[in-house]
């Protein structure tokens, strides 16, 4: 946006000042001084269009413009338009900074385990949004934990302490599809000086999440396998843009699944059998995470429907 | 449309906004006002005992991006699932008030209570007081919804904390029968940011997140004292059992301006 803008400035330049032409290759750049009487060059006649006006005219920038390039002339009656009706009908925010609509935001973070005191699951994840309005968009996000999980001294001192295994499980990996929602945006003025814009979103959705229990009770007969259970995903947080498509963010979010946990007793009459291996009971488990990362907006730059 | 030679680079310097301020008729919600901010705060992350901590933050603005005040509440517990699952398992049905004679009874006794364990050894954040220095560094304006828009800002806070701290009672000796809580205080550093919002001309609201970085014992167990690095029990419960813990908590509240009228810059 930045070069459009500049753009429109360049272009506003040229358009009112035409101190150079750059179709009169191999010479002198003439210089045109408005403010000084026409004096036709030696055998150049007026173009075609209108009139130049008179010396002292209030449209003699105009009359210049339509001499240098006829098909660029305005011809519109000034009076005719100021006496149309205004609408002078404006908006809180005129612009909004950093338009969503229809751009996809690309979003890679790193995920941090906030209510598992006994394992650690940290991992990085990746997000990829559509904006179908400006406040809504369509997505998938996914977490890697696999490799990643790290019992905590508190689950060792606990167990050593107390003399209890408490069961504990490992993820390997986490899949959803998200609504996301921006109910909130706007700026901020840092130390009085500069300006940046954040929003911030909540979402939701459904996937899927990949775990398994680590043998706690009876490590030496029990080894699981990965299984995939279904999870519900919900979130929110905020991004900071530093520009129009980069955006700091921070986000919390909680994936809510039945998991499945180590049998606390051990049948020693079939200590190979897996069926005796797994609680009866799933145990209703909130993985919340602190995703800290950064948002690409693609595509990079666009045009507002609108003026400002 | 004049006639004068301009240059893009010229019209940004020499426009009607060139030495303009980044924001006009800011509106001073700080500066020169007193700020009462009753509050909740909620502890996070605890192992064993949540805290609810209804408080106080009293601030004076100097300016509008500075503040000296104090912050302060008391606490009230309830505990997390960890606790009632060790109450459970490891005191109740182990029942080592009338079989003191099992493995397990032998190999816990210094470090579980046969009672309860929120009365004779989790520990608790009684109460906390703080001074400290605000700074805000950000203002500006927040649009929820499309619709409604309010006055926002981001603050930043630093001081020094004075913790009321009950833990289990210090014991060298026969700690198997030394259970029970005895109050201490604690000094810890604290931090944090908040963000608040100004629907009208003196009243706020917001939220924010604190740090009360210190140690201490909040299981009452015995887990430190004897070994490489004093990483063994010891059957000592003393001070080498506290543990270095980022205390954290998110507070909400709610802040009065005083005087009421607000002033605006140019």
């Amino acid at each position: 946006m930045n070069q459009a803008r500049v753009g429109l400035l360049v272009a506003a330049a040229l358009v009112a000042v035409p101190l150079t032409a750059s179709a009169q290759p191999n010479e002198q750049p003439k210089e045109i001084n408005l403010d000084e009487p026409e004096t036709p060059a030696e055998g150049t006649e007026p173009a075609e269009g209108p009139a130049v006006p008179a010396e002292g005219d209030e449209e003699a920038g105009l009359g210049d413009i339509c001499k240098i390039d006829p098909t660029a002339c305005p011809t519109i009656d000034l009076d005719k338009e100021a006496a149309k009706e205004l609408r002078p009908e404006t908006y809180a925010v005129q612009q909004i900074y950093a338009l969503r609509y229809h751009r996809f935001e690309v979003n890679p973070y790193f995920g941090l385990t906030m209510n598992d005191q006994f394992v650690g699951h940290n991992g990085p994840g990746l997000a990829v949004n559509w904006y179908l309005t400006n406040v809504l968009a369509i997505g998938v996000n996914g977490n890697w934990y696999a490799g990643l999980n790290t019992p905590s001294d508190f689950n060792f001192q606990t167990s050593r302490a107390a003399r209890i295994g408490e069961p504990i499980t490992e993820y390997q990996w986490n899949a959803n599809a998200n609504f996301t929602y921006v109910p909130a945006y706007g700026k901020f003025a840092g130390f009085s000086d500069f300006i940046f814009h954040y929003d911030f979103f909540v979402l939701g959705g459904v996937g899927a999440i990949s775990t398994r229990p680590m043998a706690v009770v009876d490590p030496d007969n029990r080894t699981f396998d990965w299984k995939p259970k279904l999870a519900f995903h919900v979130g929110g947080g905020i991004r900071i843009f530093f520009n129009r498509w980069f955006a700091a963010m921070a986000e919390v979010s909680d994936y809510i699944f039945f998991d499945e946990l180590e049998n606390p007793s051990v049948d020693k009459d079939r200590l190979q059998d897996k069926s005796t291996w797994l609680a009866d009971e799933k145990s209703f488990t909130n993985n919340v995470q602190a995703q800290v990362g950064f948002s690409v907006f693609l595509p990079f730059s666009w045009e507002y429907r609108l003026p400002k | 449309m004049t006639a004068a030679p301009a240059e893009a680079q010229e019209i940004q310097l020499t426009g009607p906004l060139a030495g303009a301020p980044a924001v006009r008729k800011l509106r001073l919600h700080r500066e020169g006002r007193f700020e009462v901010a009753p509050g909740a705060s909620f502890t996070l992350l605890d192992e064993y005992r949540r805290t609810i901590m209804p408080g106080l933050r009293l601030t004076y603005h100097l300016t509008d991006w500075i503040g000296i005040g104090a912050w302060g509440g008391y606490g009230f517990q309830y505990n997390a699932g960890l606790t009632d699952e060790l109450q459970r398992v490891a005191i109740d049905s182990r029942n080592c008030a009338d079989r003191p004679f099992t493995k397990a009874c032998q190999l816990t006794r210094v470090n579980l209570t046969r009672g309860q364990l929120t009365e004779d050894q989790l520990a608790q954040i009684q109460w906390v007081a703080a001074p400290q220095v605000t700074v805000v560094p950000f203002r500006g304006k927040l649009a929820l919804f499309a619709e409604l828009f309010v006055d926002t800002d981001v603050n930043f806070f630093a001081g020094v904390a004075a913790i009321g701290v009950k833990e289990r009672k210090q014991c060298t000796t026969d700690c198997v029968n030394t259970f029970g809580l005895e109050s201490r205080m604690a000094f810890a550093p604290t931090f944090g940011l908040g963000l608040n919002f100004y629907p009208s001309d003196f009243i706020g609201f917001g939220a924010e997140w604190r740090a009360l970085p210190f140690e201490w014992n909040t299981s009452g167990f015995d887990n430190h004292g004897a070994g490489t690095d004093e990483a063994f029990p010891d059957n000592k419960v003393d001070d080498k059992d506290r543990e270095f813990h980022f205390t954290s908590m998110v507070t909400v509240s709610l802040s009065v301006q005083f005087p009421t009228a607000i002033k605006t810059t140019e």
